[in-house]
Formats: structure tokens, C-alpha cells, sequence
């Protein structure tokens, strides 16, 4: 095996909730310019193996099967590929910020966050199920009476990741269009950094309700049914872009364009389907970055207080699902 | 009176059970020390390994309060109870907590019960107290609760961040395998305890056996000793060379000079005996062959003169006379076969026959015979016999007194027995002649054959009953005859 694996680093206990609003704040009071572009440093060495950061978004604990997936992405690229994993969103933005690595799966909120200068470019948005799309979910116990997120006030919150759109901002979101303070909504929250986690919280009582991936929830269904039946769905969102792979602004542009073609090809060469099909994904698309902008709309609307009920257009459709 | 059942068994029961409520003491001692020693050790074990598991926890568990991390800590909580290898599994959690000062829950395994952020439920007064000492805890502390199968032990370690209390980890393991193990080792020691009891009683029989058996032994020997049987007294085996041994040795020495003694005696009555027969053979020979000179020479004579008519008249009458002497000793001699032969019974009024007979063999003489037959005529008696003894005794008696004397006779009923007393007030006998006047042919009378007292000696004894005499010279002698009934229905 050419490629290795990097373990993942030990937790840090730095987001707390409080923090990443004064990041995101301070990022909009910075400015809302797109048009920065970082410089692109010296280009690295052929033989230097590629860095791809993995963020919660995907299920990271099938470490073969990804360790497989890198193989045969270092054979398309003619250069080793590996993938590194942190513990939060942030974390990974970092890296990307600061150049350490040139790619990464993250969720559409980090990327439709606004940066001075901006050093990230949109490479593919996987395909699930027939479109470029994902789901919010809002879970509590199977056994708990619990039929609306009015009732979940004062109860024990599970968040995924502060910087994960289903798992954190769809439900802060939610709140502030019911006219909720998210902040003093729940007696406690927690973040798992970790949408399987959430599940497992939530599945465990800690939690008495969850904010988790669409994708994760219904993937874990069929992989470890005996965990995900243990949770029951309340709401669900209304269709967000499915979280991105984004390239690095400052990367090489032919390694990313390699890199962009490797993974649209994979759903027309048989190996590539084969680790389609283990990532539940129909295949890596090419999509314009407006796909992303119904999140963008909730960050605006929840940012100048614009948060509309549920009962908004755009939201309706959650309210089929209720049981 | 309490403790006569302990009294009333053998030695060897007392030496058995005392060795063996010894035995059991001791096992007994010995099994409860090491289940003590045993018991604190485990539970030594237990308590070290809950402050382990607490204090694996409260080590991050400051950083995850601080960050409200729950799920961490939750994590943490739950990592202790799917801890592999270390002795950890073999004890049971029972739970684990993280409790804020306020007593509100930061974590808890039991989750669904026990709500993050919820003061902790202490509806139970033990709770209740629990929660008071941990709030007081501000070191790593062992807090327990009763002993037995549903009981615990809880290690508690404070969480500190620069000074500041920020919680308590609780880790409560349960006393369940501690118990399990303590409940085992008793039944190994009752089990042991039993053993040793069992092996104690055996061994105490076999050595109460082996004290004892020389004194039960030497009993038995004193009771034969008692019962006269020396002759099958055989020594007892001396095995120790204690007081049990000097005693068994000692009894041994008496018995057998006991034995040798009586062996010198039965030969002595032997020597008598033969004595005795001397006696007798040379009486025998004696008075038969005293008729038998003068009756030789009449058949001498008569053979020189067979044809004088007067030598025939005059030597007839000596010869029949000699001949009628001779079966008068040898019938005498044979009284004890003859009387068997003509045994009968008859009624106690029979014996006033004999006053006619005693009044003439007084004859002249100026003698009084006292009479006093108080038997009743119911009473049976061998008459021949009895007569024969009366006889006897009264002609011995009427001979023993002077001219003015008193002889008489007396008989009655005591119980079972008939007592006849015949006495005078004669010369009395002689302490020298006092033990031969039973002998045969012992006489101190000029004509006398020597054989009144014997055959009357003989008729007693065949009788079984007791003959005595009581005599004193110058004053007179008394004789006493104690006959057993005859029983009527027998006759």
C-alpha cells in the first residue's frame, strides 16, 4: 500500500457555540468581497501525495473501504492521494486556509460562509439519489412522545458540528423563524462533532432530540439499523445542496482539474461505481455553486433576524413528513 | 444436674467430643480469619479499582465541562463499561455519574433516567446521603453502601480546574462478585471446617480408644477380682509408660499375687481334704476291724469244736453282734444315699413323735426336756431326715448334760425358712474341738462311733440348709439348724 491513512487528531474543545458567532460576525463585518484570490504557491513535487481532507459529512470509520477509495484516486491522478481527517469542519477549513491541503469534502455551510480573501473553488457536489441535494433532520427517541420541535424546549439538544448546516444551522434556523432565541430554546446542547454520534446521543437519551446529515441517517440505516431504528424523525428540511468536495484557490489548476475530471469519471468506469455504490452516491457532479444558495438565504434571513416560520414556501414541504 | 448428659458417657466419648469440639474451634478460628483476610483484600481490590475507573475519567473530564462537552463526557462514562482487559469486567458497574456541585447531572450512564442537566434523583434517603458525603468529597474518596448482593461501593474523585470544584465523578461498582467470592470462600471453609471436625472426632476416638482400653480392661478385672474369678484375669497389655501404665502394671501384680494366692489355698483345701479322707479311711478300718478280731477268733474256735452246741450258743450271738456293728458304721457311712432313696414328706406335727424317743433315752435321768414345736401342721418337712437331725442332736445333748440339766428344743417358721435350735446347758465344747466335731469318727465319747454330728452335717448340706453351733465350756452349746421350706406344690 502506497498511501497511508493519517489518525485522526485528538479532540479539541474549542467551538464552543458562542465562539463561532463571533467568528461568523466578524467574517461578515469584514466584508462580503468574493473577489480576493490567493496566489498559488510553488508547485509541489509529482511524487508528494496529494492531501484530501474528510470532514463529517461522509461516514469516516469504514477506514478500508476509504483506504481502497485513495488507491484507486492515486492511480487516476498518478500520484498518491491521502485523505486526512479532523475532528471538526473548522479544523479542516483551516488546513484548506492555510494551505496544508489542496482538497476537501466539507458541508455547504462552511463553503457559502463569506472569506477575505476567498481561497476556495467548488469541485463537485455528489449526486444522492437522483439530484445534488440533502435533508435536515430533526430526530428524537422512537419511544419519546416528542412530535414537533416545540416540544424539544427545555429538553437536551444534540448539534453535530457548529459548522454543519444540517446538523447545526437548519435548526438554529428553524428556531429563530418560530421566533425562538436558539440560544435559551434547549436546558442543554451538545456538539458531537459527528452526525453518527448525534444519532447515537440521541439513541442513548442523552439527547432528546438531534439535528443530523439526511445522508448519514439514511446510510446508517442500512449499515447499522439497529442503532438508526432506535431514533425517530420529527422534521425534515427543506433541500440543501449536498455538501461539496472544494479544491484549494491557490492549487495547482491542472492537479485540479485532474482531480475534478477523476471523480466525474468515476461513475463511467466499473471501479469507480464500485465505491459509488459504498458511498450510497449515484456519482460526483458538476454543478454551479448556486445550488448552495437556499443556505446562504437561511444564514442571511437568520443573521437580520428575516427567519420566516415553517410554514414559508420554501419550508413547507418538512411538514409531510411529521408523525 | 445442667451438664449430667457430659457426665454420664465414658471417658471415651468425653475424649472424643472434647477433641473434636477442639478440632473445630480451631478450623473454625482459622477459616473465619482467612475469609476476613480474603474479604479485605478483595474489597481492597474493588475500592482501588473504582477510584481507578473515577479518576480515568475526571482526568478529561475538566476540559469537557468547561466546553459543556456532554457527549464526551457521556463517552468517557461510557468507555469504563466496555473497558477490556484489567479486572475491570469482572466487576460490575453499576453506574457512573458526573454531578456538578449543584448536585445537577453533567453525565450519567443511565441517561433516560437520569436527565443531563437535571439535579440528580435522590429520592432515596440512601441517595440522599450518598449525594451529602459527595458533596463534601475534595479528594478521591471510597464511599459505600451496605454489604451484600445488591450492595456497592462508590469510588468518588473531584474535578478540579485551577482550584475551582467543577463537578464530582461517581463510579459505583457493585459488591455482587465480592460477595459471590466471599459467599465461596465460606463454603470452602464450612466445607474444611467440617473436614477437620470429621478428621478431629475420628482421630479423638482412636485416641480416647487407646486411653481407655487399659481402664476398661482393669474394671472388668476388678469385677472379676470381686466375682472371685482369678483364674481368668490375663494381663493387660501396658502400651505407654504414663500413670495409665504404672496403674494398668500395678493392677496387673495385684491380680496375679491375688491368683497365686488362691491357687496356695485351693491346694491347702486340697491337702485337707485328703487329710480329711486319711481320717475317715483309718476310722473305717479302725471300728470294722475292732469286731472283726473277736469274730475271728469265735469262727476259730467254732471251727476246732464244731460239734459243741454250747460254744455255737454262746459265739452265734458275739458273731451277730460284731457283723450287725460293722453294718451299722458302713449304713452310717452311707446315711446320704440311704436318706435320698427314702425321701418323704410329711406334716411339721410329725417331729412330736420324737418326744417319746427323748424321753427314753433320758430315761431316769432327772433331765428336762423343754418342748416347743411352733411350727404349723401345714408346713411340710422331710420327716425321715429331719427326725434323723433332731435325733441326733438332742442324744448328743442329753449326754452333754448333768443329771439336773436342761435340754431343749425349739423350732419355727421364719419366711422361707424352718429353724430348729436344740441346746443344753452342758459342759459345752471345747474351742480345740470346736472345728473337728463335724469330722467323721471324730468322737470324745468312750462308745462313741464319731458319726452323730457328721451325718447330721451331711443331712443339712444335702438339705442346703446351715448348720451352726455356739458353744461355751461350763455354760452349754446351742445348735441351730436353718432349713429352706419345702414348697407344697412340689411335694
Amino acid at each position: 500500500m502506497s498511501s497511508i491513512l493519517k489518525q485522526p487528531d485528538k479532540p479539541r474543545g474549542d467551538c464552543i457555540v458562542k465562539q463561532s458567532w463571533l467568528v461568523i460576525t466578524l467574517l461578515i463585518v469584514t466584508g462580503l468581497t468574493h473577489s480576493a484570490r490567493a496566489e498559488t504557491p510553488a508547485h509541489t513535487a509529482a511524487s508528494d501525495p496529494i492531501e484530501f481532507g474528510l470532514t463529517a459529512v461522509v461516514i469516516q470509520e469504514n477506514l478500508r473501504f476509504l483506504d481502497q477509495w485513495s488507491n484507486y484516486l492515486s492511480q487516476k491522478m498518478g500520484q498518491p492521494v491521502t485523505f486526512v481527517r479532523r475532528k471538526s469542519y473548522r479544523e479542516v477549513m483551516e488546513l484548506l486556509e492555510s494551505g496544508s491541503i489542496d482538497f476537501a469534502w466539507i458541508c455547504g455551510y462552511p463553503f457559502v460562509k463569506n472569506r477575505t480573501p476567498e481561497y476556495l473553488q467548488l469541485l463537485s457536489v455528489p449526486v444522492y439519489a437522483g439530484q445534488p441535494l440533502y435533508h435536515s433532520y430533526i430526530i428524537v427517541h422512537k419511544a419519546s412522545a416528542y412530535q414537533s420541535i416545540e416540544e424539544l424546549e427545555g429538553k437536551v439538544f444534540a448539534f453535530s458540528d457548529p459548522e454543519s448546516n444540517s446538523g447545526y444551522l437548519y435548526p438554529q434556523f428553524l428556531l429563530s423563524a418560530k421566533g425562538k432565541n436558539p440560544e435559551a430554546y434547549f436546558r442543554n446542547s451538545f456538539f458531537t462533532y459527528n452526525h453518527a454520534e448525534t444519532i447515537e446521543a440521541v439513541a442513548e437519551q442523552v439527547a432528546d432530540g438531534g439535528a443530523v446529515d439526511s445522508y448519514i441517517w439514511e446510510t446508517l440505516l442500512q449499515s447499522r439499523p439497529e442503532l438508526v431504528n432506535q431514533t425517530r424523525i420529527i422534521v425534515k428540511s427543506p433541500a440543501f445542496g449536498f455538501p461539496p468536495l472544494v479544491a484549494r484557490l491557490g492549487a495547482d489548476r491542472h492537479k485540479v482539474e485532474k482531480m475534478k475530471e477523476a471523480l466525474l469519471a468515476m461513475s463511467d468506469d466499473p471501479q469507480g461505481q464500485h465505491f459509488l455504490r459504498g458511498l450510497k452516491l449515484d456519482r460526483f457532479g458538476d454543478f454551479p455553486p448556486t445550488i448552495f444558495d437556499s443556505i446562504s438565504n437561511m444564514i442571511m434571513q437568520k443573521r437580520w433576524g428575516l427567519a420566516r416560520d415553517v410554514t414559508a414556501p420554501n419550508a413547507a414541504q418538512q411538514r409531510s413528513d411529521k408523525r | 444436674m445442667r451438664f449430667a448428659w457430659l457426665r454420664s458417657p465414658g471417658l471415651s466419648v468425653k475424649f472424643a467430643l472434647t477433641i473434636t469440639a477442639v478440632v473445630a474451634g480451631v478450623a473454625f478460628t482459622i477459616g473465619a480469619v482467612m475469609v476476613t483476610l480474603d474479604w479485605k483484600r478483595f474489597q481492597l481490590e474493588l475500592e482501588n479499582s473504582a477510584l481507578l475507573l473515577a479518576h480515568s475519567v475526571s482526568v478529561t473530564a475538566a476540559d469537557y465541562i468547561l466546553q459543556n462537552d456532554y457527549w464526551s463526557l457521556f463517552k468517557s462514562l461510557k468507555k469504563l463499561t466496555t473497558k477490556g482487559p484489567g479486572g475491570v469486567q469482572e466487576t460490575l458497574i453499576v453506574t457512573a455519574m458526573i454531578i456538578d456541585p449543584e448536585g445537577n447531572i453533567l453525565a450519567h450512564l443511565q441517561p433516560s433516567e437520569n436527565p443531563l442537566g437535571l439535579p440528580l434523583s435522590r429520592g432515596d434517603t440512601k441517595e440522599n446521603e450518598l449525594w451529602l458525603s459527595t458533596q463534601a468529597v475534595r479528594a478521591p474518596t471510597i464511599l459505600s453502601s451496605r454489604f451484600g448482593k445488591e450492595g456497592f461501593l462508590e469510588g468518588v474523585v473531584p474535578i478540579f480546574s485551577d482550584q475551582i470544584l467543577l463537578g464530582f465523578v461517581r463510579v459505583r461498582l457493585s459488591y455482587r462478585e465480592l460477595f459471590l467470592k466471599a459467599q465461596r470462600s465460606a463454603m470452602v471453609i464450612v466445607g474444611l471446617t467440617l473436614g477437620l471436625v470429621l478428621l478431629g472426632s475420628l482421630l479423638g476416638t482412636a485416641l480416647s480408644r487407646r486411653m481407655t482400653k487399659p481402664l476398661t480392661a482393669m474394671t472388668q478385672g476388678i469385677e472379676a477380682l470381686g466375682r472371685g474369678e482369678l483364674a481368668t484375669i490375663s494381663p493387660i497389655a501396658v502400651s505407654d509408660n504414663d500413670e495409665i501404665g504404672l496403674l494398668t502394671m500395678t493392677f496387673n501384680k495385684i491380680a496375679a499375687e491375688m491368683a497365686e494366692k488362691k491357687t496356695l489355698e485351693e491346694q491347702v483345701a486340697v491337702s485337707e481334704k485328703l487329710v480329711a479322707l486319711g481320717r475317715i479311711s483309718a476310722g473305717v478300718a479302725h471300728e470294722v476291724n475292732n469286731p472283726l478280731a473277736g469274730m475271728m477268733n469265735c469262727i476259730d474256735t467254732l471251727k476246732k469244736h464244731p460239734n459243741d452246741p454250747e460254744l455255737v450258743a454262746r459265739y452265734l450271738p458275739l458273731l451277730d453282734k460284731g457283723l450287725n456293728r460293722i453294718k451299722g458304721i458302713v449304713q452310717s457311712l452311707l446315711i446320704e444315699l440311704h436318706v435320698e432313696d427314702t425321701q418323704a414328706t410329711d406334716s411339721a406335727a410329725s417331729l412330736d413323735e420324737l418326744r417319746e424317743l427323748i424321753a427314753s433315752e433320758i430315761g431316769g435321768r432327772d433331765i428336762q426336756l423343754a418342748w416347743d414345736n411352733q411350727l404349723d401342721e401345714a408346713i411340710l418337712i422331710d420327716k425321715i431326715r429331719v427326725q434323723q437331725i433332731i435325733l441326733n442332736l438332742l442324744k448328743n445333748a442329753i449326754q452333754a448334760v448333768t443329771d439336773d440339766g436342761t435340754v431343749s428344743f425349739t423350732t419355727y417358721q421364719d419366711g422361707d425358712y424352718v429353724t430348729l435350735i436344740i441346746s443344753d446347758d452342758g459342759e459345752g465344747i471345747s474351742a480345740d474341738y470346736r472345728k473337728q466335731i463335724f469330722d467323721p469318727f471324730f468322737t470324745t465319747k468312750i462308745n462313741g462311733t464319731g458319726l452323730g454330728l457328721w451325718i447330721v452335717y451331711r443331712l443339712v448340706e444335702c438339705m442346703h440348709g446351715i448348720i451352726e453351733v455356739d458353744s461355751e465350756l461350763a455354760k452349754g452349746t446351742r445348735f441351730v439348724v436353718t432349713l429352706p421350706c419345702i414348697e407344697a406344690s412340689t411335694s
